[in-house]
C-alpha cells in the first residue's frame, strides 16, 4: 500500500471512530430529549391530577364537616367546588393512560369516588351532635380514606414509573457519554501509534536516504538503504540508488 | 526489540476479538437487546485499531523470543481492555473497574463476577461474556495461531510464549500439528457438550454459553444461582464429564480419540488427577454427608459436582459451599490451588507439578535413608530433569507467595480472612468463586474497587503463569 492510501487510511480511521461515537450519542441524547417530554407528558400530568384529586377529597371532606356543624350553604358550596376539581382531575387521569393497569386504578378511583359522593346527597339531618359524628366516623371518614388511599396508589404508580424513567434517562447519558470517551481514547492511542508508524516507516528511511546522499558526496560510496516497506520510500530509495550507480559510472 | 511487530502481531489479536464481538452484536441485533450498539461500536473500534498496524507493518520475517513475549501478554491485557468496552458502554454495575474485573474475569476463564443480577443482562452481552471465557479458554494467541494460515516461524514463538511451560514439554508434535490439535479437541468438546445439554433440557443459547464456560473451565453462567438454577441432575452430569474432559491434557485426549486410547488411562498425571479428585469427593461427601444433606445420594451428587468444578479450575456452583463444614472447604480449597493438568484449560498449581512435588518429597525421603543413592524421577518413561523439577518446584513456591501477599493486601484492605484468601487462591488458580463473601452463589461486587484490581491482576498472573507477566512488567530491570 502507498503512503498516500496509509495516511489517508490512518485519518479515515479517526473519522469514522469519531463519526460513529458522534451518531450515536447524539441517537441517545435525542432519545433522552423524548424520554423527558414523556416524564413530563405521561407521569407528571397524571401526578399532578392525583395530587389535585386528593386535595379536592380533603375540601369535600371539610365542606362536610361544615355542613355537619350547621353551616349548611358553605358546606355545599365548598362541596361543590371540590367535586368539580376532583372530576376534571379524574377525567385529565383517565385520559393520560400510559402505564400497564393504570387503567384499573382510574376504574377503582371512579368507582369508590361514587360510593363517597352519594353520602353527600343525604347527609344525615336531624340527629343530635354525637349522631351526627357517628355517621361521619362510620359512613363518611371510611369511604373518604378508600377514595383517598386509591388516589394515592394512582400516584406511586406514576412516582415508580417516573423513578424507572429516571434510570433509563440515566443509563441513556450514560450510553450518550461513553462512546465519545471511548473515541476520544482509541484516537489518543490511535494518534500515538500513527505517529511512531510515520516516523518508523517514512520519516527514518528519509533521514537515513539523506544521510546515505551526504555520505555519497563525501565518499562516493554506493547509496544503500534499506526500506522494508513497498511504497513511494521504498521507490525513492531504489531510484536515488540508481540515480548514485549512474552518477559513479559517469564520474 | 522491535514494537511495531509487536503492535502488528496485537492488531492481529484485537481483531480477532472484534470478530467475536460481532458476533455477539449479531445476537443482540437479533434480540433487539440494548447491548446491540456498545457490542456494535466496540467491535467497530477493536477492528480499526487492530487493522491499521496489520496494513501499515510488513510482516516479518522471524519474531524474537522476547518479541513473542510481549505480543502475548500485549494480547491479552488488551483483550482484557476492549473486552471491557461492550460493558462500560452499556452501563448498568459496569463501572471502569467492574467492567475491567468481569473482562479480566472472561479472558482468563476465572468466572468470578461482579454482577448481582445477571438475568437483567441482555442476551447479546450474556453471550460476550461467555465468549470472552472460550476465546480465552485454550488461549487467544494460540486461538489465533490456529485459525490463521501460514503464520510460520512466529506461530512457533508465540505458541510457545503462550502455553504452558509444562504443557508444551508434553506436546511432541510440531506447532502447527499443536494448534491444530488444541482447535480440533476444543471444537469438537464445545460441540459435544452443546449437543449434550441440549439434548438434557437446556435452550440453545444456555447450552452454548454453558458449553463454552465449561470447554474453557471458567464458570459464568446465564442465570443468578448458576447451574443450581437447572437443578436437573443429568444436566450437572454432563457438565461434570466435560469438566473432567476440558482438564485433561487435549494431546492425550486427542491420542484416545484417534489412536491410542490406553495412553490416556496409563498417563500418571491423568490416575493422579482422576484419583485425587476422587478422593476429594469420597471426602467431602462423608463429611457433608448428615451435616448439609440427608441422604448419601445427594451429598455425593453435591461434593461431586464442587469439587469437579473446583478442581478443574472451572467454577460452576450446584450448591452453597459457604454452609459447608470447615474440612468440607479445607478440600475444597485443597483442589482451588491445585486444579488440573497442564496441557488443558485449567489454570491453578496443575496436577503436573503437584505430582512432581510429591514424587520429589518420596525421593528426599529416600535419600535422607539412603545418601549415596542416586534416585530420578520419573513421570511415566520419562525421567525428569533436575531442572524441571527445580522449575516446578519454585513455580509451587511462588504461586504460594503470590497468593499469600494478595490475601495480606485484600486483609488490609478490611476484607475478613476466609474471603481474602480463597478469592485470592480462586483469582490465582484462575477458579472463581471461593468462601465467605465470595462464596459460590455470591459475587464480588461488594469488595472495594481497590481489591478488584488486585484480584484482577493476580487472575492474569495466574493465566501467565506469573513469570510472562513478571517479565513484561520487570523486563528492563531484569537483563
Amino acid at each position: 500500500m502507498k503512503i498516500r492510501s496509509k495516511i489517508l487510511l490512518g485519518f479515515l480511521i479517526l473519522a469514522t471512530m469519531l463519526a460513529l461515537a458522534g451518531a450515536y450519542s447524539i441517537f441517545e441524547f435525542r432519545l433522552i430529549g423524548t424520554s423527558v417530554q414523556n416524564l413530563l407528558d405521561d407521569n407528571y400530568r397524571s401526578i399532578t391530577a392525583a395530587k389535585t384529586m386528593i386535595e379536592a377529597l380533603e375540601r369535600e371532606d371539610s365542606g362536610l364537616l361544615l355542613m355537619l356543624s350547621g353551616k349548611w350553604k358553605e358546606g355545599r358550596e365548598t362541596i361543590r367546588s371540590a367535586d368539580g376539581a376532583f372530576r376534571g382531575a379524574l377525567e385529565t387521569a383517565g385520559n393520560n393512560l400510559t402505564i400497564d393497569g393504570e387503567l384499573n386504578y382510574v376504574n377503582a378511583i371512579r368507582n369508590r369516588y361514587k360510593t363517597y359522593a352519594r353520602l353527600w346527597d343525604r347527609p344525615v339531618d336531624g340527629a343530635d351532635q354525637q349522631g351526627k359524628l357517628k355517621w361521619y366516623l362510620t359512613e363518611v371518614h371510611p369511604r373518604f380514606m378508600n377514595v383517598k388511599t386509591a388516589v394515592q396508589s394512582l400516584m406511586d404508580l406514576n412516582d415508580d414509573a417516573m423513578y424507572d424513567t429516571a434510570s433509563v434517562l440515566k443509563n441513556r447519558a450514560h450510553r450518550a457519554i461513553m462512546p465519545g470517551i471511548i473515541a476520544i481514547l482509541s484516537a489518543l492511542a490511535f494518534t500515538i501509534v500513527f505517529n511512531f508508524f510515520i516516523n518508523i516507516y517514512v520519516v527514518n528511511p528519509i533521514i537515513s536516504l539523506k544521510r546515505a546522499i551526504d555520505h555519497f558526496m563525501e565518499t562516493n560510496e554506493p547509496v544503500r538503504v534499506t526500506v522494508e516497506t513497498r511504497d513511494e520510500i521504498h521507490e525513492l530509495a531504489a531510484s536515488v540508488s540508481d540515480l548514485t550507480s549512474m552518477a559513479r559510472i559517469s564520474r | 526489540m522491535r514494537p511495531q511487530i509487536v503492535i502488528r502481531y496485537v492488531g492481529f489479536v484485537l481483531l480477532f476479538n472484534a470478530l467475536f464481538l460481532f458476533l455477539s452484536a449479531i445476537l443482540s441485533g437479533i434480540n433487539m437487546d440494548s447491548a446491540l450498539f456498545p457490542l456494535l461500536y466496540s467491535a467497530v473500534v477493536t477492528a480499526l485499531l487492530g487493522v491499521f498496524p496489520i496494513i501499515f507493518v510488513p510482516g516479518p520475517d522471524y519474531i524474537h523470543n522476547q518479541e513473542g513475549l510481549y505480543i502475548v501478554v500485549s494480547g491479552w491485557l488488551l483483550s482484557c481492555l476492549v473486552g471491557a468496552l461492550p460493558y462500560i458502554m452499556w452501563g448498568g454495575p459496569f463501572t471502569f473497574t467492574n467492567a475491567w474485573f468481569e473482562s479480566v474475569s472472561g479472558f482468563t476463564t476465572t468466572g468470578s463476577s461482579i454482577i448481582s443480577d445477571i438475568e437483567v443482562l441482555p442476551v447479546g452481552l450474556l453471550f460476550w461474556r461467555a465468549t470472552t471465557h472460550w476465546i480465552g479458554g485454550i488461549g487467544i494467541i494460540v486461538f489465533m495461531l490456529a485459525v490463521l494460515p501460514a503464520t510460520g516461524h512466529a506461530a512457533m514463538v508465540l505458541s510457545k510464549s503462550e502455553i504452558s511451560s509444562l504443557a508444551v514439554e508434553n506436546f511432541r508434535y510440531r506447532t502447527r500439528k499443536t494448534l491444530h490439535i488444541l482447535l480440533v479437541v476444543y471444537l469438537g468438546l464445545t460441540v459435544l457438550e452443546s449437543i449434550g445439554l441440549l439434548l438434557a433440557g437446556m435452550n440453545l443459547f444456555d447450552a452454548v454459553t454453558h458449553a463454552f464456560a465449561t470447554i474453557a473451565t471458567g464458570g459464568f453462567s446465564t442465570r443468578n444461582l448458576n447451574v443450581a438454577a437447572f437443578d436437573n441432575a443429568l444436566i450437572e452430569l454432563i457438565i461434570m464429564v466435560f469438566m473432567i474432559l476440558s482438564g485433561i491434557h487435549f494431546a492425550l485426549i486427542f491420542l484416545a480419540m484417534t489412536e491410542q486410547a490406553k495412553r490416556l488411562w496409563n498417563s500418571s498425571i491423568v490416575q493422579y488427577y482422576l484419583v485425587s479428585m476422587g478422593a476429594g469427593i469420597l471426602l467431602v461427601a462423608i463429611n457433608i454427608h448428615g451435616r448439609v444433606y440427608e441422604g448419601w445420594l445427594a451429598a455425593f451428587r453435591y461434593a461431586a459436582f464442587q469439587v469437579i468444578s473446583l478442581g478443574t479450575s472451572t467454577g460452576f456452583a450446584t450448591a452453597d459451599t459457604a454452609i459447608w463444614p470447615g474440612f468440607a472447604m479445607l478440600v475444597l480449597i485443597f483442589f482451588t490451588l491445585q486444579c488440573a493438568c497442564a496441557g488443558s484449560t485449567s489454570g491453578g498449581i496443575k496436577a503436573d507439578r503437584m505430582l512432581i512435588f510429591w514424587k520429589s518429597f518420596v525421593s528426599q525421603f529416600r535419600k535422607l535413608r539412603h545418601p549415596k543413592a542416586v534416585i530420578s524421577i520419573r513421570l511415566d518413561d520419562t525421567v525428569i530433569e533436575p531442572p524441571v523439577i527445580e522449575a516446578g518446584l519454585l513455580y509451587i513456591a511462588l504461586y504460594l507467595i503470590v497468593v499469600f501477599i494478595s490475601t495480606l493486601v485484600l486483609a488490609f484492605m478490611g476484607i475478613d480472612a476466609l474471603s481474602a484468601f480463597s478469592g485470592s487462591a480462586a483469582a490465582m488458580g484462575n477458579v472463581g468463586p471461593g468462601f465467605g463473601t465470595v462464596s459460590s452463589l455470591a459475587n464480588f461486587s461488594l469488595l472495594p474497587a481497590a481489591a478488584k484490581w488486585v484480584l484482577s491482576i493476580v487472575m492474569l498472573l495466574g493465566r501467565l503463569e506469573i513469570f510472562g507477566l513478571l517479565m513484561f512488567v520487570f523486563h528492563r530491570f531484569i537483563r
